[in-house]
């Protein structure tokens, strides 16, 4: 932004959904006033005008003239359905470093064209998709013998079909088979390795759709790393939406981790005709629907995911943001990932991945809009695991990847100085200490403004305790087994603040165990959600 | 009552509250008709050629293989050259390269052998659609329809034409398979709310070439994908059949709007488009006028149930807690006629017809 209005709007445009935000400068700072989210195709100015309106009704001195609204400074992010390359490569093994760099900054990663995995036809026909964006070339330097051979012939194939259609980029991530007249020249980019591939392919690909400046997903990032310098907390971003999930951890310094998925969305295209994928998904539902009618179900959620909302269609919403965490917490925590080329191409280990709680965790996207907040809490903690306290947060007007757009880092911690307790709906806390043996049972006192209560701790449960927003307390836990808690001990204690789902006490087994007999399996997950979920009927 | 301006700048009155509602994917006035080309197919028109349904677009390669012969000291013809069977590449007489079977020329490999997908057999991909010819590159031909065009969800199988049947009663009957037989033979049905894989198959064999449906149980797509491609890898082509489905999985009435558009149709000679997934009517075919007030329900105990919006409603709390801005919606008589039922209904889950 380059001048500083009285009110602005935000709009985050989604694959699925469009939310909007009024955020205006109230005594001295900025207040967000109201927010909205409607589904694709209702345009924005329905949901800018209608913000105005409800604004202007209840406190009509917090706006400048509401006439004039139309010309008020929209910050705009949106997202994009993920970019697809196809990586080609000597064999399997020389193409895996580069294919997961892409799949790790959220591309969406074809079939690879190896000799191992395809016949000449068969990435003849994958190169000549329209819908690709992308052809990445894994070409190490130094290969002998067949693989030397088989990049040539796949720098060789690449080449023909590149001559063949002008609108496809082709990156070549490495040195190897380099002065081959096979490539068109001005249509090739190279690149040392895997480690700065992607940073050249977003550039080759950002042409042909106006950048990524207001990408929503790298939004989302830059504006978590803002929220931890601003609060001096270690904070995780996780956002589920209907085209991909992303994942950061930042700290006071900065971001330490970040992954964009594309498999990691709420039901990815790619599900819709894959019944195990789907019944992946299935795993986390409470329904009691037969198999047929649940896939079905969540093949309408990519349909049109807006629709069915409620009742059971929120339960099932759920299950999927569940199984959509699941896929994004394997790719985070996968061992493989631990060695990767840097950008002069050199194999060194990836930073670790810290493996205690964080102290805050915002959730994003339309996957958690709906449910009621202590359901999202335990959604949250059935899947991000981590022993220890944290507290929970929702990004419920979606304003993170909006604000991410503003280029100024100083102009938006301002921002977000002023606005943390208005954007971020606290969900309540979770303290994750798993350890207690079955048949005993420990104690768990909760201490705020002066009162105490005590309640016994049990193993492999999860226990609420009433905590409201706003209120802060201390949660000690006593048991006459170590419990893990980042460090195992037999008593412990935290600090938490309160929420509308409260707080979480999670004595549950890590990894989360759940039974393998689907019925046994859908009893368990309905006794676990049962109380998380209001449901009385209107 | 709120006035609004709508895209053709004719000023309407709409209850208040109404733009709040998604609309129905509007009929697409002269669409892109894309159809995906493979290494190996022969486009049989230039861009600016004027086709009419059932004209053929390409010839497309059965049973494609990749041969490879040795270059040795011949020139090398360019990625993308086709060539029919037996034509001489890269020089003349005894020195030319020869291949069994029509085909295109992929790569020429660093070792010096050139390749190409060949075959001996082809079939012929027939137009959807009236329309002109607009480009032809190596992925894909794209034909500009003259006629309009009802969007739909998805749409499995190829590009295909017939003569539109609506071969039930109603928008949400079925179509069971002992409903097709040889009278339908190259005809495209409309199926009602839904048709399952027996009924899918039936067709196939009487020689229909496309259905239209409301919704479509998941894994009868993924079974007719795989009837297809086994049909596709026997010795006899067979016509071209395309399913498609307007509204998403499971059974799902045909909405009201597409179903009155699809009545008036019957007769016609109607395209099936797979990308995207399109019901292609002939140039000038008439459309129902559409009410802006006018309601479908798309989800629920109530779904493909159709009234009027009445007004706009408070954020309600749902079943499971849920909160959703809702509308009331005077829904049309079904039991008794005449006795309208008023109800409130989740915005998400309505969508407006005009």
């Amino acid at each position: 932004m380059t001048s500083e209005p009285h009110a602005f709007f935000t709009l985050d445009a989604g694959s699925a959904t469009l939310a909007a935000a009024l955020i205006a400068r109230v005594d001295g700072r900025w207040r967000l006033l109201a927010a909205d989210a409607a589904p694709v195709g209702i345009p924005g100015d329905v949901l800018l005008r209608g913000l105005v309106d409800q604004v202007h009704a209840a406190r009509p001195e917090a706006l400048p003239d509401p006439a004039g609204w139309p010309d008020w400074t929209r910050v705009e992010s949106r997202t994009w359905p993920p970019p697809r390359v196809v990586i080609a490569g000597p064999s399997d093994r020389s193409t895996d470093a580069l294919a997961r760099a892409f799949a790790a900054d959220g591309w969406n990663v074809g079939t690879g064209i190896t000799p191992e995995r395809a016949g000449a036809l068969e990435a003849a026909i994958a190169l000549r998709d329209p819908g690709l964006d992308l052809v990445a070339v894994a070409a190490p330097d130094g290969l002998g013998g067949h693989e030397h051979e088989a990049l040539l012939d796949v720098l060789a194939l690449v080449g023909a079909t590149a001559g063949l259609r002008d609108d496809l980029p082709v990156l070549v991530a490495g040195r190897g088979g380099s002065g081959r007249p096979d490539l068109p020249a001005e249509r090739v980019r190279r690149t040392h390795g895997a480690g700065d591939a992607v940073p050249a392919a977003r550039e080759l690909v950002g042409r042909r759709r106006d950048g990524w400046s207001n990408d929503g997903r790298d939004a989302f990032v830059r504006s978590i790393a803002s929220l931890a310098a601003v609060l001096d907390l270690r904070v995780e971003g996780v956002d589920v939406g209907l085209d991909a999930g992303t994942r950061v951890m930042a700290g006071p310094d900065g971001v330490m981790r970040r992954l964009v998925r594309a498999d990691a969305a709420l039901v990815p295209p790619e599900a819709v005709d894959d019944q195990r994928f789907l019944d992946a998904i299935a795993r986390w539902s409470p329904l009691a629907d037969d198999a047929f009618a649940i896939r079905d179900r969540l093949r309408n959620l990519r349909v049109a995911p807006w629709r069915d909302a409620a009742g059971d269609g929120a339960r099932l919403r759920l299950a999927a943001a569940r199984a959509s965490l699941e896929r994004l917490d394997a790719a985070w925590h996968d061992p493989a990932r631990e060695r990767h080329h840097d950008a002069r191409g050199a194999d060194r280990l990836a930073d670790p991945v810290p493996l205690t709680a964080p102290d805050l965790v915002v959730v994003s996207g339309g996957a958690f809009a709906v449910p009621p907040a202590p359901a999202v809490a335990l959604a949250i903690v059935d899947i991000l695991r981590r022993p220890g306290a944290m507290a929970l947060a929702l990004d419920h007007a979606r304003v993170l990847a909006p604000l991410g757009t503003i280029e100024s880092e100083p102009d938006r911690r301002r921002m977000l100085a002023d606005l943390a307790d208005d954007i971020l709906l606290p969900l309540g806390s979770v303290v994750v200490a798993p350890g207690l043996r079955a048949g005993h049972r420990g104690t768990l006192r909760v201490t705020a403004d002066g009162a105490s209560t005590s309640l016994p701790l049990t193993p492999g449960a999860v226990q609420v305790v009433d905590l409201p927003p706003g209120l802060s307390a201390a949660a000690e836990l006593e048991s006459p087994d170590d419990l893990f808690v980042g460090v195992r001990a037999r008593r412990a204690l935290f600090r938490v603040t309160g929420g509308l789902g409260g707080l979480l006490v999670d004595t549950r087994d890590m990894p989360l165990r759940l039974p393998d007999r689907p019925e046994r399996r859908r009893e368990f997950l309905d006794t676990w959600q049962r109380p998380f979920w209001t449901t009385a009927e209107p | 009552m709120a006035t609004t301006l709508l895209d053709d700048r004719r000023a309407v009155t709409e209850p208040a509250g109404l733009s709040r509602v998604p609309r129905r994917s509007p009929p697409i006035t002269a669409p892109l008709v894309t159809i995906g080309l493979r290494p190996g197919d022969e486009p049989l028109v230039v861009p600016g050629d004027r086709v009419s349904v059932g004209d053929p677009l390409l010839r497309r390669q059965r049973h494609p293989q990749v041969a490879e012969q040795p270059l040795r000291a011949r020139s090398v013809p360019a990625p993308g050259t086709r060539f029919v069977e037996g034509a001489e590449l890269g020089g003349s007489g005894r020195r030319a390269l020869r291949y069994e079977g029509a085909g295109e020329v992929l790569y020429a490999t660093p070792s010096g052998r050139l390749r190409a997908v060949v075959a001996r057999h082809h079939a012929v991909v027939a137009s959807p659609v009236t329309g002109t010819v607009r480009s032809i590159d190596p992925c894909a031909l794209v034909v500009h329809a003259e006629g309009p065009a009802l969007p739909a969800a998805l749409a499995v199988g190829e590009p295909s034409h017939g003569t539109l049947v609506v071969a039930v009663d109603g928008p949400d009957a079925e179509l069971h398979a002992n409903q097709i037989d040889v009278r339908h033979a190259g005809a495209v049905l409309v199926a009602g709310s839904r048709v399952d894989i027996e009924g899918l198959t039936r067709a196939r064999a009487m020689g229909v070439r496309g259905m239209i449906v409301g919704g479509v149980i998941g894994g009868d797509v993924v079974a007719l994908r795989a009837s297809i491609e086994r049909q596709d890898a026997s010795v006899h082509a067979s016509p071209s059949f395309a399913l498609v489905v307007l509204d998403g999985y499971g059974k799902r009435p045909v909405p009201r709007w597409t179903w009155d558009a699809l009545v008036g149709a019957a007769g016609q000679e109607v395209g099936l488009g797979i990308t995207p997934p399109l019901i292609l009517l002939e140039p000038g075919a008439g459309m129902p006028v559409a009410d802006p007030a006018r309601v479908r329900v798309t989800a629920g105990p109530l779904l493909g149930r159709t009234g009027r919006f009445v007004r706009l409603l408070a954020r309600r709390r749902r079943a499971a807690g849920v909160h959703q801005e809702c509308a009331l919606v005077e829904l049309d008589p079904v039991a008794l006629p005449g006795v309208a039922e008023l109800i409130d209904v989740p915005l998400a889950d309505l969508e407006r017809d005009g």
